[in-house]
């Protein structure tokens, strides 16, 4: 069984943290050693040695570990020249995460995947504190702790639920059984398994953990939970939900594409509010993890009404935006990592013309900019156009209210588009862009950085100009649903697009000899220019912030500071900001009601052992009763 | 043949693109009662900048020099895959999703321009220009709703002998219509949305951004202005217009009704003042919303 040699081998690597080159070395060849299993999994080299009675990997969950084994290597990799903070600590916990994550996808019973989504979930909180020394890392590490348990006792009701109505915990058995459930039990199981895996893939408005922990943890570890670690739910969701349970109530596809079309718009709404690069990005993870959803809206649907073709753009949709997304993704936290070490603050107000001085990680991040904001030729443009194609397949041939309902997520899904670019604009321009708005310091990026960045942009590069490889992968990745793959994303002609486009945009650039060209100061309307006059991160958003002021509902105060305010003031104090609904709406109440709650358990929660000694007597007494 | 037609096609959309744009100029002119700059004004002026020495701001970068080039580059792709005959070779890219996403990848790039130009005006354009555009993406695919339900499909390629079957009626047509104009306006940096003729801080969007450049990649960017304004009213007429029976006729009558539309785009910038900025999201959600009640209307009247 080649699987359980990787798992063990992983708890062998994280014995060696104390060593640094050495561990670092172990958890490459690890990430490499998964990506592997991937691949014998993909392209069936290998089947016998990976099936097994607790863990196999069908060709879905090979996907999985495909997207898995790439971040995990690449962040691997980029491990070596990046300095953190208690480095001993983090390769102690990253081979246990690498391990349950890889056992999550593997799992063949109920057992095997609580245990190793619980070591994922515990591993991964005690890598977002690494940095437990700084302020407010502590808190965020909780708040993702609470969540990630919810998210766990979800997930386990409803398993619970789907193994006592099939008398058996295996997966094999639900695959196979699961079909002929009734339609009422199954909506029951959807919904409590389908809020486990969106509490995990954060989505609106279970989000709100995300860009609190992603930001706080080291880049390498931001990398693998955006790029590998939400994706799971996207994998739970896939296969037990939309596989295993086939045929489910028409509320679910409609609860899916609602869902997609309020994580995309608000997430990335939210993200151009954000000065602080890594929270930028993780809003952006739940803007993807929505449009993900939609292409698995498309999915069911398709499931329901009997219609394969919709079936099968639907899942390449998802599933090709889960490996582009998991590229690119955590090829724009690497980057954030990189300008950190670089200058030392991921303040986007503090920053500007890194261009200059770490020139390859700009590049890196510009070809993330443009993949994440699906531009050609990379390959978010053709995730992105394949979620289209599927939403606009509905909008014929259907129903008018279902029409209209796929038109208005299409449009929803054009709106976050423009606004994703909007945001990456912002980005890369703030950013790396125009003159540095402050001083601040410039350490050396080690070339083992910026390497990994660079292959993970040509990565994204060479799936968008090549995609047809991977589209017949993942369209024959379920026997049952296998349509003619190649048509799916005809009539695009990638290939031809992506070359015309490049030669022409090189073309172009010799005729205007682009290097002949003189520096002369920029214009200031006559005034000596200064670097504060560029528009900042704020002041580019701000016409969003005003058209979109219904959502942000932003506020504002001007205050007097001094000795005699009110009519000498010293000195004005700014403030603004935007309010944030779901905490203040959703979560504070929720948290009120939760201690108000416990406040009435302690009258019955004393503390001696004799009571609760009692109270398991008591329990039995009545189990006992009940059962006679 | 298919393929002549094609490429005669796009480089005549090329080439005559300052020529529309002239020609709305001119209109404009003379319904102000001024006699205006000649037509060809657009090919004198793009000699003479391409011909002057280019010069780059201060702590600009290579984005900022080669953006033009990039944004004219998918300009250019745009144009090629209009059927300018009525339909387009099939080993061709003709995918009407490609457009749109081409037109982000030129907004994209417009604005890192602006960004890398160092200066107030650029930053400004640029969140102009990428606010407009988070605006004219839904409100495009909106206005291209009736066809969705129609064609059911993605490319350009049938979408005009698909439509010529079907008898709508005049009022999903005229609605539809109105909507694309309204986005066209929007998108070619027209009035009421955008004014091309002012260098006025309060008022410029696209100006804006390009405002550092000068020399030849002013001048690319002039060509990229004209050759969108071309492509975009192309297309509408593409599977908005009447279809005749060889594609060297269709060829002939997209460019006449080009250049019917660049002198009625004359007219509407002499009528209409300029929007202010945040009334232009109403606007283009108007846009969006007539494209959306064409769209209802051939919907519940049971064509599908």
């Amino acid at each position: 069984m080649l699987i359980v040699w990787v798992l063990v081998s992983g708890l062998i690597v994280s014995g060696f943290a104390l060593q640094r080159t050495l561990s670092t070395s172990l958890t490459l060849v690890l990430s490499l050693a998964i990506l592997g299993l991937a691949v014998l999994g993909l392209w069936g080299v290998w089947t016998p040695a990976l099936s097994g009675p607790e863990l196999a990997l069908t060709p879905l969950r090979s996907w999985f570990v495909l997207v898995l084994g790439v971040v995990a290597a690449m962040s691997s990799w980029y491990r070596f020249g990046y300095r953190q903070h208690d480095e001993a600590a983090t390769a102690f916990w990253l081979p246990i995460f690498l391990v349950g994550m890889l056992g999550v996808i593997a799992a063949q019973t109920v057992w095997v995947f609580m245990t190793a989504w619980e070591v994922m979930a515990i591993t991964s909180f005690f890598l977002v504190v690494s940095h437990h020394d700084r302020p407010g890392v502590i808190k965020a590490g909780f708040i993702y702790l609470v969540m990630s348990q919810l998210s766990a006792m979800a997930i386990l009701s409803g398993f619970l639920l789907l193994a006592a109505q099939l008398h058996s915990m295996h997966f094999t058995v639900w695959a196979a059984e699961a079909k002929s459930l009734p339609l009422g039990m199954k909506s029951w199981i959807f919904g409590l398994l389908g809020l486990g895996f969106a509490i995990k893939s954060g989505v609106i408005p279970f989000h709100v953990w995300l860009p609190r922990a992603h930001p706080v943890a080291p880049a390498p570890v931001s990398s693998l939970m955006s790029g590998a670690m939400i994706k799971l739910g996207i994998f739970g969701i896939v296969q037990f939900l939309l596989i295993d349970l086939g045929t489910t109530s028409m509320v679910w596809p409609i609860v899916l594409l609602t869902a997609g079309a309020v994580s995309s718009l608000l997430g990335v709404l939210y993200a151009l509010m954000e000065h602080d690069l890594k929270r930028l990005l993780a809003y952006h993870s739940i803007e993807n993890i929505g449009i993900i959803l939609l292409g698995l809206g498309v999915m069911d649907l398709g499931i329901d009404w009997h219609r394969p073709t919709l079936t099968v753009i639907g899942l390449v949709a998802a599933l090709f935006h889960t490996l582009n997304h998991a590229i690119f993704k955590s090829q724009l936290f690497l980057a954030a990592g990189a300008v950190e070490q670089h200058t030392g603050t991921l303040d986007m107000e503090h920053l500007g013309g890194l261009v200059r001085t770490i020139p390859a990680v700009a590049i890196g991040f510009v070809m993330g900019s443009m993949a994440i904001s699906a531009l050609p030729p990379f390959n978010g443009f053709i995730s992105e156009w394949l979620t289209f194609r599927g939403l606009l397949s509905i909008v014929s041939h259907s129903p008018a209210l279902w029409a209209f309902f796929a038109l208005g997520v299409a449009l929803v899904l054009g709106l976050t588009g423009a606004l994703a670019g909007m945001c990456f604009v912002k980005a890369s321009g703030v950013i790396f862009l125009g003159q540095p708005r402050q001083q601040v310091k410039q350490a050396a990026v080690p070339k083992s950085m910026s390497w990994p960045i660079l292959g993970l942009a040509l990565a994204s590069l060479g799936l968008g100009i090549f995609p047809g490889p991977m589209v017949r992968i993942i369209a024959g990745l379920e026997p049952g649903l296998s349509v003619h793959a190649t048509m799916v994303l005809l009539p695009l002609h990638v290939l031809t697009l992506a070359v015309v486009l490049v030669a022409a945009a090189a073309g172009l650039a010799l005729l205007s000899r682009f290097w002949e060209a003189r520096e002369v100061p920029r214009w200031a309307c006559g005034r000596e220019a200064a670097p504060s006059m560029q528009f900042s991160s704020s002041s580019f958003t701000k016409t969003v912030r005003t058209t979109f002021a219904f959502i942000y509902q932003p506020h504002r105060n001007l205050a007097r500071a001094g000795r005699y305010p009110r009519d000498f003031p010293a000195r004005l104090v700014y403030r603004g900001g935007t309010t944030p609904t779901w905490e203040r709406y959703l979560y504070r109440p929720g948290y009120r009601l939760a201690w108000t709650l416990s406040q009435y358990s302690t009258r019955i929660q004393a503390g001696p052992v004799r009571l609760y000694l009692s109270y398991l007597l008591v329990t039995i007494g009545i189990m006992l009763l009940a059962l006679h | 043949m298919l393929w002549l037609v094609q490429i005669i096609g796009t480089v005549l959309a090329v080439a005559l693109g300052p020529l529309f744009v002239g020609v709305a100029q001119t209109v404009k002119a003379r319904l102000q009662g001024r006699k205006g700059p000649s037509v060809l004004q657009g090919y004198w002026v793009l000699a003479k900048t391409w011909h002057k020495e280019t010069t780059v701001p201060q702590y600009s970068s290579w984005v900022f020099r080669l953006a033009p080039s990039i944004s004219l580059a998918a300009l250019l792709v745009i144009a090629a895959m209009i059927p300018w005959g009525d339909t387009v070779p099939q080993a061709w890219p003709h995918n009407l999703l490609a457009v749109f996403f081409l037109l982000a990848l030129e907004r994209f790039w417009v604005g890192l321009a602006g960004m890398d130009s160092a200066g107030t005006f650029g930053g400004l354009g640029a969140s102009r220009v990428t606010t407009l555009g988070t605006g004219i993406e839904p409100a495009l695919l909106a206005s291209f709703g009736i066809l969705w339900v129609l064609s059911g499909h993605t490319s350009i390629q049938p979408i005009a002998p698909e439509l010529e079957r079907m008898t709508l009626g005049v009022l999903p047509w005229g609605l539809a219509a109105l909507s694309y104009a309204l986005v066209v306006l929007a998108e070619a940096g027209r009035l009421p949305v955008d004014n091309p003729d002012t260098h006025l801080e309060l008022t410029m969007m696209h100006e804006a951004t390009i405002l550092e450049y000068n020399g030849r990649f002013l001048a690319e960017s002039q060509v990229g202005i004209a050759i969108k304004l071309t492509a975009i009213i192309g297309l509408g007429w593409v599977w908005l217009g009447p279809q005749l029976g060889s594609p060297w006729a269709n060829l002939g009558l997209r460019l006449v009704e080009v250049l019917l539309s660049s002198a009625g785009l004359g007219w509407v910038e002499s009528r209409f003042a300029k929007l202010r900025y945040f009334q232009v999201p109403t606007y283009l959600a108007m846009a969006a919303g007539i494209g959306m009640l064409a769209f209802y209307l051939v919907v519940s009247g049971g064509i599908t």
